[in-house]
């Protein structure tokens, strides 16, 4: 009795304490953070959303040396200020409550503008762990890093990482750990040949939970290689000074006074807001800008030039201390140069970028169309089987299997067979580097639709699938530009609508006409994207993007990052497509569409010339385009003909163009309206009915006068 | 032998330039200044892409491509003597 209490009141005691560890990883784009992600959190990971925002969220979890740590994967930036929407993001979500450490992922061979993230990240004054990683290649070129001075210079732990071969990656767990407990990063990580974690009894391994980590931590001071030329310094002091004044009402906010002087100093929009928000803090802005004024007529150059000028002075000075060059002569990757030289050559460049585009669809039809087929022909004696036993004409048979079961089928066979080669190919293509250098290459034309080139990255997207390409989407700075982005993106042609035009105009019209469909779908890209520039308010940014080396691609990455989107696609979008189907075939088995039929007539018969079956295909291609063709096909064999007994090949061809145009598919609309608002994802579909319907239109006329 | 300031889109690929002055507005010389695109820093054009597009530089080590319209307003110093 009296052990069942204590442990019962123990169980309770559990609850109150801590011990998980929450971490960011934080990082420059491309320097492993996702490797060191998928190291450590293997297939346990889930994509989510910033709560309100609609920039990615990697989760993983795992537990090791008795704690469960919870990571984030957080987006690749270059600085904490307010570029873009990610920048805000991350600084909000490092100072909260929700991480306790940050990893910064370094890459070893571009140290200096990898530094200049980590200062930032610095003067956040959150508990930090340095992990230096690339260290293969900075072998290879050559050279070596003094990890000792880098530990004695930064007062943190400085961590040599190989990611792709797990070298050095559960050290950092280790060091975190060690934070953690012992509030300040320590020196004496191996006692009596123990290393800390194996020293720690169970309850010192507990973590109070009423006093968070980060306030306990006692952050080294790191003024020395942090503070600024004098002019700067003693203006950041005086803010400093007027912010600590009213401490009480900045700390809700969590950031560290030093870091508000600077960003008020630089003039930072979100930053400015917390100063504005309350009365007594405004005249600190007003402060700032005469600061800032003579600063700028001091050195006769703007803000943010001065204060980054200094900050890569101070990285600098440790670079020299810390990079040791063992041999002369840095070993380049020839064919890497030659590949890059190769992508973007002004005549050869847009060759491959087409061999790409046409390889999208060559391989995802391949892989998806054999799948495709092996699992139809398994539904089909699965059918076989149980209309043998239950007969055909059973009613809830129809509804269960055909629209259940077959709904269910229909998504494995119909769409995840093509969605996992294309996330394969996608992931291929990001991983080795290319992505970029067709932004480089479409740059100027995109500025004609009013976005820079990045905009062509979700559109090739596209090809594969409109939906996750619209959440490509996101990599667009501005919510103008997303916008753009967003509408261009969801009129390329996906693979469904391949299928569409390639087995209906393609097999029974020629090849000629498919061409043509597809150059007036690319002249409807050009008009939207021209109009949408019209009409949406502000200005085309101009492209700033790094462009990495080519690599050879990682395998393990591809592999996961396919899985981990198959499955978000698994969970979210095919129980949609499950419940659709099933209360479609209620609708077809009961007849409720028929009316519709009716009411599109005027339409579909006097204005495109189809005949008035279509009208309810081309409503049920909203759920999946390819059902046009599918349920085309099924009409045909139903009445013992073949599609050419059913239309003509002008009919096919508008056909065609309408499934083609009309409407996003379903799942695209709602992407779009999570991505935007409802507003916009249904002007998009308005606009993209009615250039459908205008086109279809004038073909049908042109040739009915001709 | 010869010094020139001209901006970055004037100049010939393979220069070895030297930033002198960013005219654009607040947003990009931000961004550019935090990539290290600042006055007296060493750069190389290493491409500029077709039909008048943006232009790649070679900056801390790492390529950079920065939209033509930027671009044009990078004042730079070329310096021919070498
Ligand atoms: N040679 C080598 N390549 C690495 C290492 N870490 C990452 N990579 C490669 O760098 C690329 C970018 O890695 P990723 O994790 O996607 O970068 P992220 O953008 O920071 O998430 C991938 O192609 C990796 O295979 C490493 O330690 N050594
Ligand atoms: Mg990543």
């Amino acid at each position: 009795m009296q052990i069942h209490k204590s442990k019962n009141k123990q169980d309770k005691k559990k609850k109150k304490v801590k011990e998980f560890i929450n971490i960011g990883l934080a990082g420059n784009a491309n320097v492993g953070k996702s490797v060191i992600f998928n190291q450590l959190t293997g297939l346990s990971q889930t994509i989510g959303n910033w709560p309100g925002k609609t920039v990615e969220k990697m989760e993983g979890h795992l537990n090791s040396l008795g704690y469960r740590f919870n990571i984030v994967d957080l987006p690749g930036i270059y600085s904490l200020s307010t570029y873009s929407l990610e920048e805000i993001i991350s600084r909000e979500y490092l100072v909260s409550e929700e991480v306790d450490v940050i990893i910064n992922v370094i890459d070893a061979t571009n140290l200096e503008r990898n530094l200049f993230f980590t200062f930032q990240l610095l003067e956040l004054k959150v508990p930090m762990i340095l992990a230096i990683n690339q260290m293969d290649i900075l072998r290879k070129r050559n050279l070596k890093l003094n990890f000792e001075r880098l530990e004695e210079i930064f007062k943190l732990p400085v961590i040599p990482v190989v990611a792709v071969h797990g070298t050095g990656v559960y050290q950092l767990l280790e060091k975190a750990i060690e934070l953690v407990v012992y509030h300040q990063p320590t020196s004496h990580y191996i006692q009596d040949g123990k290393k800390i974690h194996e020293q720690l009894s169970n309850n010192d391994k507990k973590v109070n939970n009423d006093l968070s980590i980060k306030e306990r931590f006692h952050f080294p001071d790191l003024s020395s290689i942090l503070k600024y030329g004098k002019e700067v310094e003693t203006r950041i002091y005086e803010l400093i000074k007027n912010i600590d004044i009213h401490l009480e009402y900045f700390s809700t906010f969590n950031y560290p006074s030093r870091f508000l002087a600077i960003k008020i100093l630089e003039n930072d929009e979100e930053i400015e807001k917390i100063f504005k928000a309350n009365q007594k803090t405004i005249y600190i802005i007003n402060l700032a800008e005469n600061y800032r004024n003579e600063l700028e007529e001091l050195h006769g150059e703007d803000i943010s030039t001065i204060i980054s000028s200094e900050i890569y002075t101070n990285i600098h000075k440790i670079i020299e201390k810390v990079v040791i060059v063992k041999a002369r002569g840095e070993k380049k990757l020839v064919w890497a140069e030659k590949l890059d030289h190769l992508t973007t050559h002004s005549f050869w460049g847009y060759i491959i970028l087409i061999l790409i585009l046409a390889g999208i669809y060559f391989f995802t039809f391949l892989i998806g169309g054999f799948f495709g087929g092996l699992i139809e022909d398994f539904f089909e004696v699965l059918s076989n089987i149980i209309y043998s036993i239950y007969g055909e004409d059973d009613l809830w048979v129809k509804i269960f299997w055909e629209g259940g079961l077959g709904g269910f089928f229909g998504g494995l066979s119909g769409v995840l067979v093509y969605v996992i080669p294309f996330f394969l190919i996608i992931e291929f293509l990001q991983d080795s580097g290319y992505l970029p250098r067709a932004a480089y290459l479409m740059d100027r034309f995109m500025h004609s639709l009013g976005v820079h080139g990045k905009t062509i990255i979700p559109m090739i997207l596209g090809f594969g699938c409109n939906v996750p390409a619209c959440t490509g989407c996101r990599i667009m700075e501005t919510e103008r530009e997303k916008k753009i982005s967003i509408a261009l993106t969801s009129l390329i042609p996906c693979s469904a609508v391949m299928a569409v035009v390639l087995g209906l105009v393609g097999r029974y019209v020629g090849i000629t006409w498919v061409l043509i469909l597809f150059a007036i779908n690319f002249i409807v890209i050009i008009i939207t994207g021209k109009i949408l520039n019209k009409i949406l308010p502000g200005q085309c940014t101009e492209l700033i993007m790094e462009v990495h080396q080519y690599r050879i691609p990682n395998y393990s990455v591809i592999l996961k990052q396919t899985w981990i989107r198959t499955k978000e696609f698994i969970f979210k979008a095919l129980p949609i497509i499950i419940i659709t189907g099933f209360l479609l075939e209620i609708f077809f088995i009961f007849r409720l569409l028929d009316p519709i039929n009716f009411i599109l007539s005027p339409i579909t018969v006097y204005w495109l010339g189809l005949p008035a079956i279509t009208g309810i295909f081309l409503i049920y291609g909203i759920l999946r385009k390819e059902l046009t063709l599918v349920l085309l096909a099924l009409l045909a064999n139903s009445m013992g003909t073949t599609l050419l007994g059913l239309l003509t090949p002008l009919q096919m061809i508008i056909f065609s163009l309408v499934s083609m145009l009309y409407i996003p598919c379903f799942a695209t609309i709602v992407l779009i309206a999570k991505e935007t608002n409802w507003k916009y994802a249904l002007q998009i579909a308005g606009l993209e009915i009615g250039m459908a319907l205008l086109i279809g239109g004038i073909i049908n006329w042109v040739f009915f006068f001709i | 032998m010869e010094s020139l300031i001209k901006c970055l889109i004037d100049c010939l690929i393979g220069e070895k330039l030297k930033v002198l002055r960013v005219n654009a507005g607040y947003h990009a010389k931000r961004r550019l200044a935090n990539l290290g695109i600042i006055p007296g820093v060493q750069i190389i054009k290493k491409k500029a892409a077709p039909f008048r597009g943006p232009i790649e530089v070679i900056v801390k080590g790492t390529s950079l491509v920065i939209g033509r319209g930027l671009a044009a307003r990078i004042v730079v110093l070329s310096d021919n003597s070498k």
